[in-house]
């Protein structure tokens, strides 16, 4: 009996790194115009952005339903498994509060590990990936759970949008609300923390904001993990990779991309950076 | 002292009143059992003030007809919950103070051994860490320091209202550990509080303090309650969240007057459909208060028994909703660390507000501030830490004299900015969700980064730093000091740009001034942009008089 790794699609793990460790990916729902689509499976993102900027309609977000994680959940239990699923903050969406009832519905005590990460996006795939690859070392659901909840007190991301627009309009601000309102051009700089959106900076210009990423990173080192993030501009993110090959080599830095569900708030032209701090 | 005239004790509780008063607003914050719907402080004070407006009228009386006086008024104007049962706690002490001339010790006791029963009877279901415990435990109290003392009369009337005071607060402290709604929401008990501030009030006028300005350093989980700052009160946030998502239905209250009324009947009638029921009076008048989800059934019910007054009814999910969202408003930043920019002219102004929520002083180089100006902006931000901008070398110096005065309740720091795009670029560093010490840093380094240019004519023929002036010559001052003098402001502007030495990864900021029109500061912006290729330039609207120009380059 093996442990599996579970997580949301609002962790945008990129594809490949699904599929090579096995990860099991729930999709968050993102409405456009009234009609539903499962993030990342329905909905790709360069549909998704070329959409978000041209069309006038918001797009909004719902997390997976206790349905879908329930299925999810007993397809793998059926094939003998033990599961073990990090999910996005729970301030920020009730994906939670899914996956818990949906363990609920599975009977008494089902051997299924929630984890909310306090955390979003790539901090979160980072974490997962850590989790899949302990799994593999047939590392029991308990120690993994643990060695999670470790790895997440060590973990940073922060970034920096092209406007704080969606996230005002998305009703995902948190305390960023602090810089809404410059008469002067910004690139805010955002993190989490306590598992809400909070403000870091207000760099003048996107180079700005490219160097203070990195710095803010690096002040976290020695990283066992790195990744970087992108919603429109691959880019920015190859760049990010480059400036970060100073504390761990380029091929283990993991690029992703901002999926559909979570570029709705981060918009165009974001990109961020995430840490996982040696222990 | 070993006794209190009625006189005294119609002092003492006046002194009580005023301190209810005080902590009014911290009771309705901290009000969250039966309903967090935030009245108790407010109900609590209404129903004493018509207690305390008799006591007037009165003179030389007895401590057993102040009592009586007290307690009539109470009656007929108590509200809520808390307000029936601190008008039942009076009526209780008066009959235990019935026909005494002065208040001795053994009597104290035995008022509030009476006050505890009528509290108790009130109820239709008591519950314990709520204001009955407090009351009960005072009682006890008292009645084990009379017991002690009995060899000498019951003792020294003082040390025994101390020994009172003190059995409240520690039944204040316990509420917590009694009732679990009180501890999902880190508080203590609102209407337990209320009897404590006013034991506390008598407490303090009979040892010559004053009860309008007390604190009396009473604390919850979150930590110290100061009566004059309400943001020292918070309740957990998830309790808050949760409180919005339930139906409480409608606070309903009135008053039965009828004849051979059976008090105990309705009180059973009423409790099997109710919560929360209060019930207080005789055969012909009886006060009920009670939460229903329909109001319309309690008064069919009444009107069956007599004639209905001064009906009141309340919707507790909107007052709940208001409570939860004055103490979401309380938990933003404005609690914490706020700015104070000194600005000359309406858009530079503007911007301090936009960037960083600022309290603005106006002012600048002809027209500077006071120390008082800069104090009551500070007051007005209402932050623990505030940080000042002086934006201005003259200006700086009469911001640090007003650091330097002592304040309990705020710490000034100043960021010494002499210049607008200084004070800008400060502003922008400022983070209103980072402790003082990190913007502090931020914004220093912030200075520390721009290179500030003014430009400015000049009113007279001078010679300033070994340079000829000329009336009408147009000044560009580097960091303060005199680079360039030219016949226009925008040559100026030019030449001590150049003078900085711009590279193309430069962002240069120019704030235009009132005098000067947009499209004089669009063609400087063309121009510069077309010499240093890949230059970021920024324009702004400042407004300020007498500087054409103010420019940042970082």
């Amino acid at each position: 009996m093996a442990v599996r790794i579970v997580a949301d699609s609002t962790s945008d793990l990129p594809p490949a790194v699904v599929e090579e460790l096995g990860i099991t990916i729930v999709p968050a729902n993102v409405v456009i115009d009234d009609v539903n689509y499962r993030d990342g499976v329905d909905l790709t993102p360069d549909d998704f952005y070329s959409r978000l900027v041209s069309g006038t309609a918001l797009p909004t977000t719902s997390q997976p339903s206790v349905g879908a994680f329930q299925t999810a959940y007993q397809e793998l239990l059926d094939q003998g498994h033990e599961l073990v699923s990090v999910h996005v903050s729970g301030k920020l969406s009730g994906t939670v509060n899914s996956a818990t009832q949906a363990k609920a519905a599975l009977g008494e005590d089902p051997p299924i590990e929630i984890i909310d990460s306090q955390a979003a996006s790539i901090a979160v795939a980072l974490v997962a990936i850590e989790a899949a690859e302990l799994a593999r070392q047939s590392m029991s659901r308990e120690e993994i759970a643990e060695r999670v909840r470790s790895t997440l007190s060590r973990t940073f991301a922060a970034f920096a949008v092209d406007t704080l627009e969606y996230l005002q309009k998305g009703g995902r601000i948190g305390k960023a609300q602090a810089f809404v309102g410059s008469l002067l051009s910004v690139k805010p700089i955002l993190t989490l923390m306590d598992g809400e959106v909070h403000p870091l900076e207000r760099p003048r210009n996107h180079q700005r904001a490219m160097r203070r990423l990195v710095e803010l990173v690096s002040e976290k080192a020695p990283a066992s993990r790195l990744g970087v993030i992108y919603s429109t501009e691959q880019e920015w993110a190859a760049e990010l990779c480059d400036s970060l090959s100073d504390l761990l080599p380029r091929e283990q830095i993991v690029t992703a991309r901002f999926g559909p569900a979570l570029g709705t708030y981060v918009g165009p032209r974001a990109v961020g950076v995430a840490i996982v701090s040696e222990g | 002292m070993t006794a209190l005239s009625g006189d005294s004790l119609a002092a003492a509780l006046t002194a009580g009143f005023h301190c209810l008063q005080r902590y009014r607003d911290p009771l309705n914050a901290l009000n969250v059992y039966p309903v967090p719907d935030g009245d108790t402080g407010t109900n609590m004070l209404l129903t004493m003030r018509a207690g305390v407006e008799k006591l007037s009228q009165l003179n030389g009386a007895s401590a057993g007809e102040v009592a009586a006086q007290v307690a009539d008024g109470a009656f007929w104007e108590a509200r809520g919950n808390s307000g029936v049962i601190l008008s039942q706690f009076f009526k209780g002490i008066a009959l235990g103070l019935d026909g005494k001339e002065v208040c001795a010790g053994e009597d104290l006791a035995q008022a509030f051994r009476s006050a505890t029963d009528a509290a108790y009877r009130s109820v239709g279901n008591p519950v314990e860490g709520t204001m009955l415990t407090v009351i009960r435990w005072v009682a006890e109290a008292l009645e084990a320091a009379v017991e002690a003392n009995s060899d000498n009369g019951a003792g020294d009337l003082l040390a025994l209202w101390e020994t009172g005071y003190s059995a409240s607060k520690a039944a204040l402290e316990a509420t917590p550990t009694m009732l679990p709604k009180l501890r999902e929401a880190g508080v203590v008990d609102a209407g337990g509080m209320g009897i404590v501030v006013i034991l506390g009030g008598a407490l303090l006028h009979l040892t010559g303090g004053d009860a309008a300005t007390a604190d009396l350093g009473l604390a919850t989980a979150a930590g110290q309650i100061d009566p004059s700052q309400l943001a020292s009160i918070s309740v957990e946030s998830d309790f808050l969240d949760s409180s919005v998502e339930s139906e409480w239905g409608y606070c309903t209250q009135f008053l039965i007057q009828g004849e051979n009324l059976d008090i105990e009947k309705v009180r059973s009638d009423l409790a099997a459909t109710s919560e929360s029921l209060v019930i207080v009076g005789d055969d012909r008048f009886i006060r009920v208060h009670v939460h229903m989800q329909d109001p319309g059934v309690a008064l069919t019910y009444a009107v069956s028994l007599g004639e209905l007054d001064q009906i009141k009814i309340d919707n507790m999910s909107l007052q709940n909703q208001d409570w939860a969202s004055g103490h979401q408003e309380r938990g933003a930043p404005k609690d914490g660390i706020t700015l104070v920019a000194v600005a000359p002219g309406e858009g530079l102004a503007q911007l301090f507000r936009d960037t960083a929520g600022a309290s603005i002083v106006s002012g600048g180089q002809t027209m500077n501030p006071s120390v008082a100006q800069l104090i009551n902006a500070a007051e007005e931000s209402g932050g623990e830490n505030v940080i000042l901008l002086p934006n201005n070398k003259n200006v700086a110096i009469t911001a640090v004299q007003a650091a330097e005065r002592e304040n309990e309740s705020q710490t000034l720091h100043v960021v010494e900015t002499s210049t607008v795009p200084q004070g800008i670029a400060a502003a922008l560093a400022f983070n209103s969700q980072a402790e003082t010490g990190q913007n502090l840093q931020a914004m220093r380094d912030a200075v520390n980064a721009v290179v500030s240019i003014e430009v400015t004519r000049s009113v007279r023929d001078t010679v300033l730093e070994g340079k000829p002036v000329n009336e009408g010559d147009y000044m560009g001052l580097v960091e303060g000091g005199l680079a360039v003098v030219e016949t226009s402001a925008e040559a100026a502007l030019m030449a001590a740009l150049d003078g900085v030495g711009l590279e193309e990864d430069h962002i240069v900021t120019i704030y235009w001034g009132a005098d000067t029109d947009q499209a004089t500061v669009e063609g400087v912006s063309e121009n510069l942009e077309a010499q240093i290729p890949g230059i970021q330039v920024d324009l702004v609207f400042g407004g300020q008089p007498h500087y054409p120009y103010f420019a940042a380059v970082e």
